[in-house]
């Protein structure tokens, strides 16, 4: 599991933050104590760190500048300016990335994944099985009862996301903005051949009423 | 300056004179001078008087006429005082302390209200930034809590980031130079960040997204162009047709000597008689009444923005067919920052 180190002096987004990547499989560390973040950070050895800029004591670019002299840490800066000078300077002391508030979640939790794939090249998550059902990321199949068979693109993210979120329902909605996070914009009639295509594709390897419609709600495996 | 003028301006003297020459002649003839001598002595006087009047016009002349002349060519007509060479007589020595005088009272009247404008701007930005974060606040409560109150909620919390956005880069618009970066920038990046930013109400609204030849590289502050681009988003979703599922088509045209983003809606479309005036500060049109949100400033921000960076906006529609907007991105570059 990959641990995040949160640097935000406002409580409440850093209790809400803390809650929502949880809730998405990270492990949280916070402080509230600016006048050591360092050795906080230090002490966790996280592999991330979400970083504000104001803050009391240390601003975020004095933090992230002595963090970079000593240690390669992604580090993705959070911040409410938002102007590309900002964005410069931000890159300038070797930050990684760098997101404006107010972030939508969706934006925030794609950087941190694509974050995190950049830097530790885990292949830990290259397959995901599920009842049953093995999907290989790395060559985009599915295999089960000894059959294979290939998927397009947006099968595999929404298969992905599905397995990820395995016993839960995926509203259309949510879906169709977790495949605009990665540049494709496809609208309602494109999901719902994307998800009969899926479904078709599971069937040719012997797997029927694995996808479920909740009638209103959304998809779940 | 003309001599007639000079003349003018100067008759007492030649009637004094003239008066003074006519009392001594008088006398001189009293005191039985040739009538040759008096009319030598009075030559010889005007004649001196001439040429002292004629030192001193010309130079007055070349003087008015330089004040004149620049006056004339000078762009910022109150810089006039410091195209002036010192004219050493009384009357050029008085107006160009009476110039300076004036112009630095001017001057400092106007720092001040440059400084009230800084002043506001400054706090409207810090403003800004205050309030993005119970926004992000609110967001993340949303996030984790989602029930259909939260999410109705969430949906006015959008309105208002909105809103806050707008006002940022109103004040932001007078003074662009300020905090523009200039890079090469691709315009799909550019329009999937922007279409990013507003995918929950795109989504929401079962926006269908085509995008044709995008592939193309401007030379523009992206931040700047995703506001605007999130502006014209908006509107798309705002002024959308009740008879039909939202389209949204964005397609670059690539030319000699420029690049154009189209962004073509299949809304409800603007009326003829409206069109002319849709990038006016605070004008709705009849679109305004239909749509009670209409607040008029969209488009007035989207262009004066345009404007500053160098980019031309217009927008064409067909009412109740859609709308087009075309940014004119120029080629070239000139002013790219190395990155």
């Amino acid at each position: 599991m990959f641990k995040i180190f949160i640097v935000e002096d406002e409580l409440t987004i850093r209790t809400e933050l803390k809650t929502l990547l949880e809730k998405y499989g990270y492990e949280c560390i916070t402080t509230d104590d600016f006048t050591s973040v360092l050795p906080a950070i230090e002490a966790a050895s996280p592999h991330l760190i979400l970083l504000d800029i104001n803050l009391p004591h240390f601003d975020g670019y004095h933090i992230c500048r002595e963090i970079r002299s000593h240690s390669q840490i992604p580090i993705i800066i959070v911040t409410s300016r938002n102007s590309d000078v900002d964005e410069l300077m931000s890159m300038n002391l070797g930050a990684d990335d760098f997101i404006t508030k107010p972030y939508h979640t969706q934006i925030l939790l794609a950087r941190i994944a694509a974050l995190l794939k950049r830097s530790y090249q885990t292949d830990h998550e290259a397959q995901l099985e599920h009842n049953g059902v093995m999907l290989s990321l790395s060559d985009s199949t599915i295999t089960a009862n000894g059959q294979t068979a290939e998927l397009t693109k947006n099968e595999l993210k929404i298969l992905h996301l599905l397995m990820q979120n395995k016993g839960t329902i995926q509203s259309r909605d949510e879906l169709i903005n977790a495949l605009w996070q990665t540049d494709e914009f496809i609208d309602d009639n494109t999901l719902t051949v994307n998800i009969n295509r899926l479904r078709k594709k599971l069937e040719s390897i012997g797997v029927t009423n694995y996808l479920k419609t909740k009638r209103g709600m959304g998809y779940i495996v | 300056m003309k001599f007639r003028q000079y003349l003018k301006d100067h008759w007492i003297l030649f009637l004094c004179l003239f008066f003074a020459m006519l009392l001594i002649s008088c006398l001189l003839l009293i005191m039985r001078l040739s009538g040759e001598g008096i009319l030598f002595i009075n030559l010889l006087v005007w004649m001196f008087l001439l040429i002292a009047i004629l030192i001193d016009f010309i130079r007055k002349k070349k003087f008015y006429d330089t004040v004149m002349h620049n006056l004339e060519t000078l762009d910022k007509k109150y810089l006039l005082h410091e195209m002036l060479d010192p004219p050493h007589f009384a009357e050029g020595d008085i107006l160009c302390e009476v110039l300076y005088q004036c112009n630095k009272s001017m001057a400092d009247e106007v720092s001040v209200y440059r400084n009230h404008s800084k002043e506001y701007r400054e706090y409207i930005e810090t403003w800004v930034h205050e309030i993005k974060t119970p926004i992000a606040c609110a967001s993340l409560i949303y996030e984790n809590n989602k029930t259909p109150a939260t999410q109705s909620m969430y949906e006015e919390i959008l309105n208002i980031e909105n809103f806050v956005e707008q006002s940022l880069y109103y004040a932001r618009s007078n003074y662009v130079e300020k905090d523009y970066v200039i890079k090469s920038c691709n315009l799909k990046d550019i329009v999937g960040t922007a279409l990013k930013q507003h995918s929950k109400q795109l989504i929401e609204n079962k926006t269908a997204i085509e995008m044709k030849q995008l592939d193309v590289t401007v030379f523009t502050d992206s931040k700047w162009v995703q506001f605007i681009l999130g502006q014209l988003i908006l509107n798309a979703i705002k002024y959308q047709s009740p008879k039909r599922l939202l389209r949204l088509t964005f397609t670059a045209e690539k030319e000699a000597q420029h690049v154009s983003l189209l962004i073509q809606d299949n809304g409800s479309g603007i009326g003829e008689q409206d069109i002319p005036r849709v990038f006016e500060q605070g004008f709705t049109g009849e679109n305004g009444r239909n749509f009670a949100k209409s607040t008029g400033m969209g488009l007035f921000i989207c262009k004066k923005l345009c404007g500053k960076l160098g980019l031309s906006i217009a927008l064409d529609s067909v009412l109740g067919q859609g709308t087009t907007v075309t940014i004119t991105f120029p080629v070239g570059n000139m002013h790219v920052l190395e990155d």
